[in-house]
């Protein structure tokens, strides 16, 4: 099908709200009568709560509402509900809410936390999860075997285990016998902090006599949110609204209810009036969420020549006190920690352990991070033991189309070849080493990586199109910010056959737009945008037979473009508007909606039994990096990242650029400069000068390749980008400092620190 | 204790009581209703806040109202609009160096202060005066490339 839009890189639909400082987000917004909500947190990491007393801090000037857990004694958390909206009987984090006060100001409400008193008993406390899973350890949620939750998930009732869960193939044993080779290895990676430049807000409003509640909020799914806060309060979807802002930033920070739940709990008792919580930059960083920490040990048989024959991985996730959906991270990371290998046995065992820390959450790769930081880092320990290029062992085992994934998908349009050849040409791959530049040394590394996305999952739309021509989009997908609203535009444009320019997206009101499952895992071009696709065509063929009717012919005879109809009868053109015109005199609407999902496409089957691990499609990427290293300073700078792309078809390339170089951006950053200071618990570093983040003094040179391989049910051959990105700089990193001074770093972040401790103790 | 001040914003002069304690961010966010100015942080690490103070870039969140007392102060409001864009806002549309678009206007501003001095700045330069303002999106790249091609045209139009 010929395109005018998709393909093109269209300035974005945002972008005229974004440079003029109209878009409203949600810490923008103002209702009347709003009041202003603060939060009391836990100063312990592990205690009993023994008493609150809140009745000076009703009495306390402009208050009007204190809450705590006793006056809303409900829970959440999508996969399993551990999570109170306020602390009830104990609190199991520095940071956990433990009250919260609504009044007319900000300061009236911070003012009033003081005057709250709360009676704790202290209680050990486990941090590291390695030790949670050990016998005597401090138990976190003694009753978790009563708490209800996705039961495809197992929990080990009595323990701090919120989640386990093993996955084999083949006979791994026979496969170190098969080896030559056996490579044993330890890594860790850190929690980072998502630190969307927007910090977790919310409005909340309540209104008694529907006993309905509006929510404003940046989250990234706002039916999913919608559904998880009306079945925690047990009412129905009809009397839950979710109205989506734009978003400063989530990177899957904004994939769970946070300020949420907490603004909703003070307006419950503020009679009306809406309330609003912003969290400030000390709470964003201690207690929203982060990126799960994790353990992991992998051990690899490989053949002389450079061929897997076995695979064993053990995972031990850090959970922090609330399941969130960390069950899921754990679960699908551990299926991709084979990396985008044919690996002919593999034995895969995942824990995932709470502990007296900020909860996990989604992280911009969900679990990919973590298991390509172990798998990718051990391909290059692999390649140089056994004398094969990096990147040629790499070419040597990569999933081509036709390879069975480890459930038996048969895999698909795969450029996983074609990422790798490129980024290493970009690279100047195997080009003779610079001499150093003093105590300057340069090295180069690589690292692909595979990522799956949530399968099934759905998205429903409609398209109304009005009769002066003019259509809006109803989809359940929010702009967080990588440009949702334009590729959803350009797809709907190009399959109705209408000027972009005629097309408005509004931001996500539940109340209107039809469920979608939000814009996590990098699904929302592939599943919304074939939602659009499947409306718009509707649309399209109503308009059709509707002309038809007019000019008396046939509708299959017409075709319709930037809103001209052309074809028999249709003389020298009439436009949409003038046929609208005709059809509806006192006006009218035409509606088309769309609804994908891709349960039930054959592209999914697999050995019986293991479907549910199939994706609809795979992502597949490979980040080429120049690095320098200052054998005196330890600092490390990376030169240049020649970041290849697998992205089905780039609808708008300018996007997709957008969200390679950002993620190779927070890559390196969560790589080189991101970790939180801790002690007992309570993170010592909770402001954006003690936990760095990449400035603009940090950015290499980035070049950004896109591999199309046209997905065959992608919306115009699409898949998705915005989340695997993220995962290979962190070990093409670790491998260009190999290269570059021959130390090995396995547990990030990669400090200045660790770099002359490695020179060392290599010395 | 309430002072009186006046001062200039976007041109447009305002006469208030503020709090000693009241910020210029909250003045202008919350008394103003300019709510482009972002505010990320509030204690000068971010650099989403950053307007200009008589052509200065600052921290908003750094000036306490009472010392913008007397003097202009420049949001991204004022710069220029769908009938009348600045440079910096059509390159930045141009070469797609909006994400999320949180830090933009800080961005934005920074950008101003810098081309307004010396709009023909070259990369090293861009980098230096935008480095106070932080991008979770890593946009850098592309907020470069606007920024330079926004110096070309001022350049042009002299």
């Amino acid at each position: 099908m010929k395109t005018l839009y998709v393909g093109k890189s269209v300035p974005r639909l945002d972008g005229m709200e974004k440079v003029t400082g109209r878009a409203v987000y949600c810490v923008d917004v103002e209702l009347p009568g709003m009041l202003y909500a603060a939060v009391l947190r836990s100063p312990h990491a592990h205690a009993r709560i023994l008493g609150i007393d809140t009745s000076q801090a009703k009495a306390a000037p402009g208050v009007k509402v204190v809450v705590t857990g006793k006056d809303v004694p409900y829970t959440f958390g999508e996969m399993i509900k551990d999570q109170p909206f306020l602390a009830m009987d104990r609190v199991r984090y520095v940071g956990e809410p433990v009250a919260a006060v609504a009044a007319e100001s900000e300061l009236e409400a911070l003012e009033a936390l003081r005057k709250i008193q709360v009676e704790y008993e202290e209680m050990p406390a486990v941090f590291d999860p390695r030790e949670a899973l050990r016998d005597g350890a401090p138990i976190l949620h003694p009753d978790l075997a009563e708490y209800v939750r996705s039961s495809i998930y197992d929990i080990v009732p009595g323990t701090n285990v919120c989640m386990i869960r093993r996955y084999s193939l083949g006979n791994v044993e026979e496969g170190f016998r098969e080896a030559d080779e056996i490579f044993d290895d330890e890594f860790y990676i850190h929690a980072v902090a998502h630190t969307p430049m927007e910090t977790h807000a919310a409005v909340a409003q309540y209104a008694p006599l529907e006993n309905a509640f509006t929510v404003w909020s940046s989250t990234d799914g706002p039916h999913r949110r919608a559904k998880e806060l009306a079945g925690s309060l047990g009412v129905s979807l009809n009397q839950v609204r979710f109205i989506s802002t734009y978003s400063g930033g989530g990177f899957g920070g904004k994939g769970s209810m946070v300020a949420e739940v907490l603004a909703v709990a003070l307006a419950k008792f503020s009679r009306g009036r809406p309330v609003k919580l912003v969290y400030s930059r000390e709470e964003e960083l201690t207690a929203s969420q982060t990126r799960h920490a994790a353990f992991l040990r992998l051990k690899t048989g490989m053949k002389r020549d450079g061929t897997f024959t076995a695979r064993q991985a053990d995972i031990i996730w850090d959970k922090g006190a609330y399941a969130s959906k960390g069950i899921d991270v754990a679960y699908r990371g551990m299926l991709t920690i084979v990396g985008p290998y044919r690996i002919p046995h593999v034995d895969l065992l995942s824990r995932l352990a709470y502990t007296n820390k900020q909860c996990g959450g989604a992280y911009r790769g969900f679990g990919t991070i973590q298991v390509t930081w172990a798998c990718e880092s051990q391909m290059d320990i692999i390649a140089h033991k056994l004398g094969i290029d990096p990147l040629e062992i790499r070419l040597k085992n990569a999933y081509v189309d036709g390879d069975r994934y480890i459930n038996g998908q048969v895999l698909t349009t795969v450029g996983l070849k074609e990422t790798l050849r490129e980024a290493g040409r970009e690279i100047g791959w195997g080009k003779p080493k610079p001499k150093p530049d003093g105590t300057k040394v340069r090295g180069t590394g690589i690292a692909s990586v595979i990522k799956p996305t949530a399968t099934p999952t759905d998205s429903y739309c409609y398209i109304k199109l009005s009769q002066d021509g003019s259509v809006v989009l109803f989809s359940g997908t929010p702009e967080i910010g990588a440009g949702q609203k334009t590729v959803l535009a350009q797809i709907a444009a190009d399959t109705i056959g209408v000027p972009l320019s005629s097309i408005a997206v509004p931001n996500v009101d539940t109340a209107v737009a039809p469920f979608d499952s939000g814009t996590t895992s990098s699904r929302a071009t592939f599943h919304m945008g074939n939602a659009v696709r499947l409306a718009g065509e509707k649309v399209r063929r109503e308009i059709l037979t509707i002309a038809a009717e007019i000019l008396n012919t046939e509708p299959d005879r017409l075709s319709l473009s930037e809103g001209i109809i052309t074809g028999d009868g249709a003389g020298e053109g009439k436009t949409l508007v003038s046929v609208l015109a005709k059809k509806f005199p006192r006006g009218g609407t035409i509606l088309g909606e769309g609804h994908y999902s891709p349960e039930g496409s054959p592209l999914l089957a697999a050995m019986p039994g293991r479907e549910r691990l199939s994706s609809i499609f795979w992502m597949f990427a490979t980040h080429a990096i120049e690095i320098e290293v200052d054998t005196e300073t330890g600092i490390v700078r990376v030169l240049k990242v020649a970041a290849a792309h697998d992205v089905g078809r780039a609808i708008n390339p300018v996007l997709c650029e957008q969200q390679i170089e950002g993620s190779v951006i927070m890559g390196l950053s969560n790589a080189l400069f991101e970790e939180f200071r801790t002690a007992k618990g309570r993170i010592l570093n909770a402001t954006l000068a003690d936990y760095k983040l990449a400035t603009m003094m940090d950015l290499p040179e980035i070049v950004p390749l896109m591999i199309e391989t046209y997905h065959q049910e992608g919306p115009f051959g699409a898949k998705g980008v915005g989340e695997p990105a993220a995962a290979p700089t962190a070990p093409a990193i670790a491998n260009a400092i190999f290269d570059a001074i021959g130390v090995r770093i396995k547990d990030l972040p990669i400090t200045p620190e660790k770099i002359l401790a490695a020179l060392h103790e290599k010395r | 204790m309430k002072v009186p001040i006046k001062l200039l914003v976007n041109g447009e002069p305002h006469q208030l009581e503020v709090a000693p304690n009241e910020t210029l961010v909250e003045l202008l966010r919350e008394r103003l209703h300019l709510t482009g100015t972002k505010e990320g942080c509030g204690v000068g690490d971010c650099g989403t806040c950053i307007v200009l103070l008589e052509g200065i870039p600052v921290n908003s969140c750094l000036v306490l109202a009472v010392d913008a007392n007397g003097r202009h102060v420049a949001t991204i409001e004022g710069l220029g609009d769908e009938r009348k864009l600045h440079p910096l806002q059509e390159s930045y549309l141009e070469k797609g160096a909006v994400q999320c678009g949180f830090c933009t206007p800080g961005m934005i501003m920074s950008g101003k202060a810098l081309l307004d001095q010396n709009p023909a700045a070259g990369e090293d330069e861009i980098r230096r005066a935008l480095s106070g303002v932080l991008c979770r999106c890593g946009a850098y790249k592309k907020i470069v490339e606007a920024v330079k091609a926004a110096g070309e045209k001022m350049q042009g139009a002299r």
